[in-house]
């Protein structure tokens, strides 16, 4: 297909017709939900996250009309917890991290020129997973068993279940349910950013958004996993009595204080970097100009994702650690203000440079900006220990932490409501109600939160439902209380202008004059193939940059213009330089996605209420869906090996290895996995600090080393049987590579049970003593992983005896080789701790 | 940024005058040095948050082209990069050092304040040895160095006195020191600042700074029984109803450990943990009703007691001087 | 190669692992001092007045640092067109992630620097 075929205006309205056919959405009263379209499954990501944020607003506006005055009884002490838990919990996971999800799986694919992310299916169920949590979760205030230990839940308050309700194990179960999702999410889009870009879009062409949203999601996979290991060891001392928090049987509360905060403070750079990266594409439309200092937002974006793993016990600087470990977290949170500091310089350089058009975008970017700094500066402010000693856990830091995220997430995403509102719907705006709702919003977050800093220094606690009226900070809390309502009100002035949206008038193509390739979106075309052709990327701002950019995307004269074997397709590409490898076959809408979401929910809320064998059928529900859909829906073996994309290329339809995107999602989910199982190493060696003999004097003798080495052996032998099958197989030993797979599953089969031997033959008890508890966890951890391998050898093998697999074809016992690879190292350290360090030590 | 300068200044009025609460109103060394850092860091925030308004105003009125590349390039290097950096390096060298504790000496005051949902368990190391229990009030003598121990009993607390040092948190299996040096007489008040549970909100302490002399004939004192009427219906009541299971008063058969001692009652400035006047009537209400006052409170209610009946051990109580 | 560059300096593949070296190195030293400092008042209760260990770990963190950092100016200055390196090019790629390394190595050094001042000014457990 040479470029003058695309001049034949039939041609090209036939390959319309066929791509519009392909990509056409799902009709009907259900089988619409099934879709599984970014564009469709990133808009109700959106508007869930937006009306979770509406929901978790309204609560904080009770909450602020409680403190209205001194001594009130507006609301019970009991429901005042709920709703602070609830506000924060929500604003947090059901709104900051999903929303930034969200926004990418709608834009991402456009701004990389491809059809869709990589993992279209992934997304759905991240999607159907979120909504599902999120509305268990956020629903529980209605019962009044709203979580009620602070958006920290720390034990052992949350723990003792004397002192805390089925909430706590609302918030632990919900949400780690929507911490599934949001690694689900990491996944698809660190792959949709290293492997679809367009042809020719290296690494230092790729847009700033893409930068930012690739190193978040790196980070979303180091930050979650220890939340997730500090959930499962909280619910384990809740439903099993396990005591890791308990002080009185060797626990210590401070463990769980460690792995939140190690999710918690990067959580904070998680949410921020997303609204920043918005900055980072409407900076350079309203400067109409590059960016000047791309290399520099780099540098930010990635110092700033290291740096705050450096950060998390300056949430701890009051627990009586030694000074000289907060003075190194101290340090550190000062120096993550650098990279921040030179990314709020970039932009303030770009539009020096550039000639500024004021829009209402660029108003909201300007006044968030203001508002951030101010709390960045109270941010540099508690990184200085003993001023947080005074401003810890008091109105201060509310302040602190609300003018940052209002600052830097929330208002950041009305600017870019406002900015990509055209790219979604094809109008635009109110500028005028806009500007209303900007001055409300600017006036009433001021107004709110600039007093709290007063009432904190005057004594107010956080978390206090009501407080005395001899503290005199009766006025500050009413000058609060009249901003919020102020604020709200700017957020209903936004709320109404969306609703009037659908009767304005479609507006015009790129409404701003964007360069970037999310702005090729024609608001007249109904189409949903995401983009008209995969375009040939020579700029940072190709829509700026290269003649005829536009026209010759409409007209179909780059990459792959045509759907011929009526299926969807996006090209992929290399990490570094963005050399087209293949064209893979994208999910089509299915059901699959929503109800293994479904069933995965199953397992969570059922096993809050205690309901556990319901609980495990839901489990074997949710292994039946995965494996089901990856055995319909993955490693498909192509019609043909290759097809032309255009230009006279020919692309491979099928690619295994370190190249495809399979390959690079199990690396990354086996990333995550492995953080969380550093977590519980973690919480091994910290007791070993913590007491002065561990393991505690008669307990050394279990588990022993014998049954873990010999757990060792054979979670060895098993790895070492699958990479011997994946090198058989790919020589085309198919027999043998076959036999070594059912001997590798058989090994794992005995690797469960020779993992939980050891603590189980020395009669270790879980509930006497941390020890054990610890001991057991790890091996349960590992012994769990053993038999996921099972599954995983048992599945390559029927694939390869379905046929399904053969030596060319050879994704699936490459993929779960990684795994493997994860598998024996996970092995090494939880057999080398529990059965050869109680001797060192 | 004129619409913060205008709100400063209106807060100033509102604020009104908190004197024994504050972070700002300081009686203590600590929290005069911390405020002496507070002081500095808002004047250089002030200052900051004034250079980056002028500069993006400029930024952004500037014409097309009016600063290159190179030029760009540079501010971004100077205001960015190298401009913070120096400040924060300066910040962090005035700031590690003050975070040393001060140094105790062997015959200092040692007070052990243990967290309980929602009161405190105060205890002073007598100078001849031996430990004086109290409650809910915190007493220290000024001029003098005092290394608070802390611990919690139930949950997490965290132990705060605003005006005389920073906050340490009070965890369950582990014991947090926090010196400090009260430098100002006078009555003041503290409150826990880790959430807790119900009455989070409600649990605080007087805190009383008193000239040494003062401090050591006070602590003398308190350790002998208490003057007030050992007999009478009150008395008889408070036995007869099992008050003396949980509660201590000095000098009398009730020595239980759970709920605070009552051995000076009489000499509190507040009931139920720095919240309620302790008047008859209030402490009378309390007894029958104590989830009124303060929801989640451990102690069970009193219905069954007549309000004459509360109000006669309410009496007997308020004797205990 | 010109000026007798190092050319090996210039040659050496630069990719997304390399770039994230400097502040990876941050992390390890930082990971490296706060297990030092927690296992040290933990287990011994204070630490010497001069600690070798330490310092040891932070000149080598240093180091590598520096090497990396100058690696990176080496590369960065492959000829080519002047900055900003935005074209689709080899050499812009490479010097666009030598520059973004070389900035990352300026900030770790400073963050270094940070995490070692606390063994300075606070001498023990407390």
């Amino acid at each position: 297909m040479s470029l003058h075929a695309q001049d034949d205006p039939e041609l090209r309205a036939a390959q319309e017709a066929r791509l519009r056919e392909v990509w056409k959405p799902p009709q009907g009263l259900f089988l619409r939900w099934t879709d599984t379209n970014n564009d469709r499954v990133g808009v109700w990501y959106t508007l869930t996250a937006f009306g979770f944020m509406l929901f978790a607003g309204v609560l904080a506006l009770i909450m602020r009309t409680q403190l209205a005055v001194p001594d009130n009884d507006l609301v019970s002490a009991n429901s005042f917890n709920q709703l602070f838990t609830l506000h924060g919990s929500m604003m947090m996971f059901l709104f900051a991290v999903p929303m930034f999800e969200a926004v990418s799986i709608l834009i991402l694919p456009q701004l990389l020129g491809a059809r869709d992310l990589p993992f279209p299916r992934l997304s759905a169920f991240g999607y159907w997973s979120f909504l599902l949590g999120g509305v268990f979760v956020a629903g529980s205030i209605f019962f009044n068993e709203a979580p009620d230990g602070g958006w920290f839940m720390y034990p052992p308050l949350t723990t003792r279940t004397d002192l805390s309700g089925l909430g706590a194990d609302i918030w632990m179960l919900g949400l780690s349910f929507i911490e599934v999702s949001s690694v689900a999410a990491a996944v698809e889009l660190i792959v949709g950013v290293l492997k679809c870009r367009p042809p020719g879009m290296r690494l230092n062409l790729m847009p700033l958004y893409a930068w930012y949203i690739l190193v978040v999601a790196v980070m979303i996979l180091f930050a979650f996993p220890p939340l997730i290991a500090g959930d499962l060891l909280f619910e384990m001392e809740r439903l099993l009595n396990w005591p890791f928090f308990d002080s009185s049987r060797g626990g210590d509360p401070l463990l769980w204080q460690h792995l939140f905060w190690i999710f918690g403070h990067p959580e904070v750079y998680i949410i921020f970097l997303p609204s920043i990266a918005l900055f980072a594409m409407l900076v350079p439309t309203f400067a109409r100009r590059h960016l000047l200092g791309y290399p520099w937002i780099v540098l930010a974006a990635v110092g700033t994702a290291f740096l705050s793993f450096g950060l998390w016990v300056h949430h701890m600087f009051t627990t009586g650690l030694p000074k000289i470990s907060l003075a190194f977290f101290s340090a550190a949170s000062e120096a993550v203000v650098i990279p921040t500091g030179v990314q709020i310089f970039v932009f303030i350089a770009t539009l020096w440079a550039g000639r500024v058009t004021w829009s209402t975008p660029l108003l909201y970017a300007t006044g968030s900006l203001a508002i951030f700094v101010i709390g960045g500066l109270t941010g540099v402010m508690v990184a200085v220990a003993p001023f947080d000693w005074q401003a810890h856990d008091t109105y201060f830091v509310v302040a602190h932490l609300h003018y940052v995220l209002i600052g830097g997430t929330l208002m950041p995403l009305f600017a870019g409501l406002y900015y990509y509102w055209p790219l979604i719907t094809g109008k635009k705006l109110s500028d005028r109600l806009g500007r209303i709702a900007f001055w409300m919003l600017f006036a009433g977050a001021n107004i709110t939160f600039f007093p709290m800093h007063f009432s904190g220094l005057e004594g107010m606690p956080r978390r206090v439902f009501t407080y005395p009226a001899e503290l005199g900070i009766g006025g500050l809390n009413l000058v609060s209380t009249l901003g919020a309502y102020l604020f709200a009100a700017g957020v209903a002035v936004v709320c109404l202008d969306l609703a009037l949206s659908p009767r304005r008038r479609p507006g015009a193509r790129n409404p701003w004059g964007a360069g970037t390739l999310e702005w090729l979106e024609d608001p007249a075309d109904d189409a949903h193939w995401g983009v008209r052709c995969v375009p040939l990327i020579s700029s940072r701002y190709p829509i700026w940059d290269q003649k005829d950019f536009v026209k010759k995307v409409d007209e179909g004269r780059f990459f792959l213009p045509d759907a011929e074997e009526g299926r969807r397709e996006t090209i992929i590409t290399t990490v570094l330089d963005a050399r087209p490898l293949s064209v893979v076959r994208l999910g089509t809408p299915s059901f699959k996605p929503m109800l293994t979401a479904v069933a995965l929910g199953g397992v969570f809320i059922l096993t809050t209420f205690h309901l556990y064998w319901a609980a495990l059928v839901c489990a074997f529900a949710t292994l039946f869906m995965v494996l089901w859909w990856l055995w319909t829906g993955t490693a498909e073996i192509p019609e043909k090996e290759c097809k032309p994309i255009g230009h006279g290329m020919k692309l491979p339809l099928y690619i295994s290895g370190a190249a495809a995107p399979g390959w690079w999602a199990m690396f990354i989910t086996m990333m995550a996995d492995a953080t969380a199982f550093s977590g519980l190493v973690f919480g091994y060696y910290f007791f070993w600090t913590r007491h002065a003999d561990f393991p505690p004097e008669g307990m050394d003798a279990a588990p022993g080393a014998f049954w873990p080495m010999v757990a060792l052996a054979v979670a060895l032998v098993s790895w070492a049987l699958t990479v011997a099958a994946r090198q058989l197989n790919a020589a085309g030993a198919v027999g043998v590579a076959r036999a070594a797979l059912a001997a590798g599953a058989a090994f794992s089969a005995y690797g469960v049970y020779a993992g939980l031997a050891g603590p189980w033959l020395s009669g270790m008890d879980p509930e006497a003593h941390v020890y054990p508890a610890i001991v057991w966890t790890l091996a349960v951890w590992t012994a769990a992983h053993s038999g996921v391998a099972v599954i995983m050898q048992g599945y390559a093998l029927a694939r390869s005896i379905a046929g399904r697999m053969t030596p060319k074809y050879d994704a699936d016992v490459r993929n779960i080789t990684v795994y493997m690879h994860f598998f024996a190292l996970t092995a090494l350290v939880t057999y080398a701790t529990i059965g050869l360090f109680p001797g060192v030590s | 940024m004129r619409q913060a300068a205008v709100s400063v200044g209106l807060l100033a009025f509102l604020s009104g005058c908190n004197r024994h609460q504050s972070a700002l109103a300081t009686f203590g060394a600590e929290a005069e040095g911390i405020r002496t850092i507070t002081i500095a860091l808002v004047v250089g925030a002030v200052f900051i948050i004034a250079i980056m308004v002028g500069i993006y105003w400029r930024a952004v009125r500037a014409p097309e082209g009016q600063l290159t590349h190179k030029q760009g390039m540079r501010l971004v290097l100077w205001l960015g990069g190298i401009g913070p950096t120096i400040l924060l390096t300066v910040i962090l060298i005035f700031a590690l050092p003050a975070m040393r504790p001060r140094v105790t000496a062997p015959g200092d005051l040692t007070i052990h304040v243990e967290g309980e949902q929602f009161w405190w368990r105060v205890g002073y190391e007598r100078p001849g040895g031996g430990v004086l229990v109290a409650a809910n009030e915190v007493r220290v003598p000024v001029g003098r160095t005092v290394a608070f121990e802390l611990t919690g009993r139930d949950v997490i607390h965290s132990f705060w006195i605003p005006g005389l040092a920073g906050k340490m948190d009070m965890i369950p299996g582990r014991t947090n020191s926090l010196v400090a040096r009260a430098d100002k007489p006078g009555r003041y008040r503290g409150v826990c600042t880790e959430f807790c549970g119900l009455s989070h909100a409600l649990m605080a302490f007087d805190v009383i700074a008193m000239e040494p002399a003062a401090f050591y004939a006070w602590l003398a004192d308190q350790s002998r029984p208490a003057a007030g009427a050992r007999q009478g219906q009150g008395a008889q009541l408070f036995a007869a109803n099992g008050c003396g299971g949980c509660h201590a008063i000095r000098g009398t058969e009730h020595d239980a450990r759970i709920g605070p001692d009552l051995s000076r009652y009489g000499d509190r400035l507040t009931l139920g943990a720095g919240i309620l006047p302790p008047t008859i009537e209030r402490t009378a209400d309390f007894i029958r009703a104590p989830q009124d006052a303060k929801p989640g409170v451990r102690m069970p209610a009193y219905p069954q007691l007549s309000h004459q009946e509360a109000r006669a051990i309410a009496v007997y109580l308020k004797g205990l001087k | 190669m010109k000026r007798g560059l190092p050319g090996w300096a210039q040659r050496l593949r630069v990719t997304l692992w390399t770039l994230i070296v400097p502040p990876a190195t941050w992390a390890v030293h930082f990971l490296f001092a706060y297990l030092w400092a927690a296992i040290n008042c933990a287990k011994v209760g204070r630490f010497a007045t001069f600690p070798t260990l330490f310092v040891a770990g932070t000149v080598a963190a240093l180091l590598v640092i520096l090497a990396s950092g100058w690696i990176a100016w080496q590369q960065s200055r492959v000829p080519g067109d002047p900055a900003p390196h935005e074209e689709s090019t080899d050499i812009d790629r490479l010097r666009f992630l030598a520059k973004s390394t070389l900035l990352l190595s300026g900030l770790s050094f400073v963050a270094v620097i940070f995490t070692a001042l606390p063994v300075v000014f606070i001498g023990d457990c407390r």
